[in-house]
């Protein structure tokens, strides 16, 4: 549209002269994005390609093009294959902690952002300011009481004793409050209750699919966060099987330091890497609305 | 979607609410104001349960641990918090974190913000496109994206790092891995990892500004370079306030990075404050000494929060004339 207002405009305020000079812009600012995404793309173009070769070929080949001999499938074979086959174990498991964790934690936090915001009883407020003075404590300083008080209660090398601690999600109680304020209208709710349905019932029914939209954000920004995801679980867990995939890449990039720890896993690391990051990145674009919106909440909200 | 469920249920429950109407008993609002306060408390008890036990209670566990003896595991008092504090390792660590921020965080911004201007600007083409690969990183876990630096950063992988010594500008190859440049390098890898990130956050609040501001500016003969650096900025002003924050608090728990680097390339296993935590917690076995550097680690970043928000709102509006634009 504002391309379209210029280009009416341009010819009845500005010469000729201007407009080469606004061409020279166009092409200045695109030259610079290019750069940029270039930058950004470099690496993960990397990765393709280097997942394609072998240990020798990694030393050997140029390091930005394919070799002449693709080892992709010796590859896969050997990265599902190695040290007892655990790979396949740590998608799973990552695939498994993102959503136990992301649904669980959309749910309790819906709850509970839905009565703070649409009830008013006793203690709510002091929730509130629980709940936004818990943004201050920074999470990396929890892990390790975490990590002694389940290993009390024999939760520690569990999946629960991952996601349990995972579900606490201050931000999205906080995002579910003000959304629900917005986006539920009293009126509907009072005619719901009108109707005879229960306070729960209401939740369920008729405010669900009007916060469908906030509980998605909610629930890819939980799911990135627990994909990712990488200090919580290194302390929490001793058994490889239950590792993710992110503990699991990074304890075999241990190995290829250690001088006689067998064979270099270059390749599995690499390969690994990249099957670890491929359905993200391929589901992106199709998310990236959602989760942009999650994102930029705090910061719009405090305007 | 939602504006059809909207309209149906509210055309469905008039009639309804006609009906009830006629049967109302005479003063129920108190008491079915009451009761479903009640609901509302009973739907934040399962968050208020977790939260006590994994966020409340470890965090109080923490802070009495501190206080107890590694050796006895009686109260000590403030043994190991002295013990901290003479930690030479710990505090380099620290100062090493300020010294990061300092050059990271300022280099990230001022790409995000001039990023975010850039796809912002009317000579912008394909800005949906641009946006989206620059927010791609964010899809890659920390760990996976130091992986892939921590190759790609090793000479004997990358033929890019020996162009240099080719051209006779070094002796040898580039070694961003060594051990006094590893800093650096973790320096890109958080750059790579979150400038689309911020830039995100940043072009969503850019176009929050109104329009007619805007246009005022163009037919009063501003240039778009003033526009943006005269109006846009400073009209986001906060939102580069809250990147800032959440990148301060970012460096200060910084551990994924140091921890893998460390792992391929030796460069250095006290680099940051949370991996002397980590190794104290773990290697040493010492959870009453780690608790303590962990909560003296959270006051820090919880300060230093404070403190910078304490900042941006005392020195008011240093970017420029937002009250004046918006007049």
């Amino acid at each position: 549209m504002s391309s379209a207002t210029t280009t009416l405009r341009a010819p009845a305020s500005r010469g000729s002269g201007s407009r080469l000079s606004r061409h020279f812009k166009v092409s200045a600012t695109t030259g610079l994005l290019i750069l940029a995404a270039a930058i950004v793309v470099a690496p993960i173009y990397w990765l393709v390609i280097a997942s394609s070769k072998s240990t020798s070929q990694l030393f050997n080949t140029s390091t930005f093009l394919p070799p002449s001999h693709l080892s992709w499938i010796a590859n896969f074979k050997s990265l599902f294959s190695y040290g007892g086959s655990y790979f396949g174990w740590w998608l799973l498991n990552s695939f498994i902690y993102s959503t136990v964790t992301a649904t669980l934690a959309t749910a309790v936090s819906t709850l509970c952002g839905f009565g703070l915001a649409k009830y008013s009883f006793k203690g709510r407020g002091a929730i509130l300011a629980i709940v936004l003075g818990s943004f201050v404590v920074p999470s990396t300083a929890l892990v390790l009481p975490i990590f002694l008080l389940e290993h009390f209660i024999g939760l520690t090398n569990t999946y629960e004793g991952v996601i349990l601690p995972l579900i606490v999600y201050p931000f999205g109680v906080y995002f579910m409050s003000i959304y629900c304020a917005d986006a539920v209208p009293d009126v509907l709710m009072d005619s719901s209750r009108m109707d005879g349905a229960g306070e729960l019932r209401t939740l369920w029914q008729i405010a669900r699919p009007i916060l469908m939209p906030g509980m998605v954000t909610l629930f890819l920004l939980e799911f990135i966060g627990t994909w990712n995801n990488f200090f919580l679980p290194l302390v929490l867990l001793g058994s490889q099987k239950l590792f993710p995939v992110t503990v699991g890449l990074s304890a075999w990039s241990s190995a290829l330091n250690i001088a006689g720890a067998g064979q270099p896993l270059y390749p599995e690391v690499i390969l690994g890497s990249l099957v670890s990051v491929l359905p993200m990145l391929i589901l992106f674009p199709f998310l990236q609305k959602y989760i942009a919106r999650g994102l930029t909440f705090g910061a719009v909200a405090g305007e | 979607m939602s504006q059809d469920t909207v309209g149906g249920a509210t055309a469905l429950s008039v009639p309804a609410l006609a009906r009830r109407g006629a049967q109302r008993p005479v003063s129920p609002g108190r008491r079915l104001r009451a009761k479903e306060g009640r609901s509302g408390m009973v739907m934040t008890t399962p968050f208020l349960a977790l939260f006590a036990m994994f966020f409340v209670a470890p965090f109080v566990y923490s802070v009495i641990l501190s206080f107890k003896s590694p050796l006895t595991g009686a109260y000590s008092g403030l043994l190991n918090y002295r013990s901290v504090f003479s930690n030479g390792a710990y505090w380099s660590a620290i100062v090493r974190m300020a010294y990061f921020g300092a050059i990271q965080v300022t280099v990230m911004i001022c790409l995000a913000i001039g990023l975010a201007l850039l796809l912002d600007s009317p000579y912008c083409r394909g800005r949906r496109i641009f946006a989206l690969i620059y927010f791609l990183p964010y899809a890659v876990p920390g760990v996976i994206a130091a992986l892939m630096w921590s190759f790609l950063l090793e000479p004997d992988l990358d033929s890019a790092l020996k162009v240099p010594q080719l051209l006779g500008l070094a002796s040898g190859p580039l070694q961003p891995l060594s051990f006094r440049a590893a800093l650096y390098a973790i320096m890109l890898i958080v750059t790579w990892e979150w400038t689309g990130y911020n830039m995100t956050i940043l072009l969503t609040s850019l176009t929050n500004v109104p329009r007619q501001v805007l246009e005022a500016a163009k037919v009063d003969g501003a240039s778009e370079l003033s526009i943006a650096t005269r109006i846009k900025l400073p009209m986001v002003r906060r939102t580069v306030v809250f990147v800032v924050v959440l990148s301060i608090i970012g460096t200060l728990q910084l551990f994924n990075e140091p921890l893998i680097l460390n792992n391929i390339a030796s460069t250095g296993s006290s680099l940051a404050p949370n991996q002397i935590i980590y190794n104290t917690a773990f290697s040493f076995g010492n959870q009453e000494l780690a608790a303590a550097q962990s909560v003296i680690l959270a006051l820090i970043t919880i300060v230093a929060t404070v403190v910078f928000f304490g900042i941006a709102r005392r020195r008011g509006n240093p970017l420029g004339t937002t009250k004046a634009v918006a007049k």
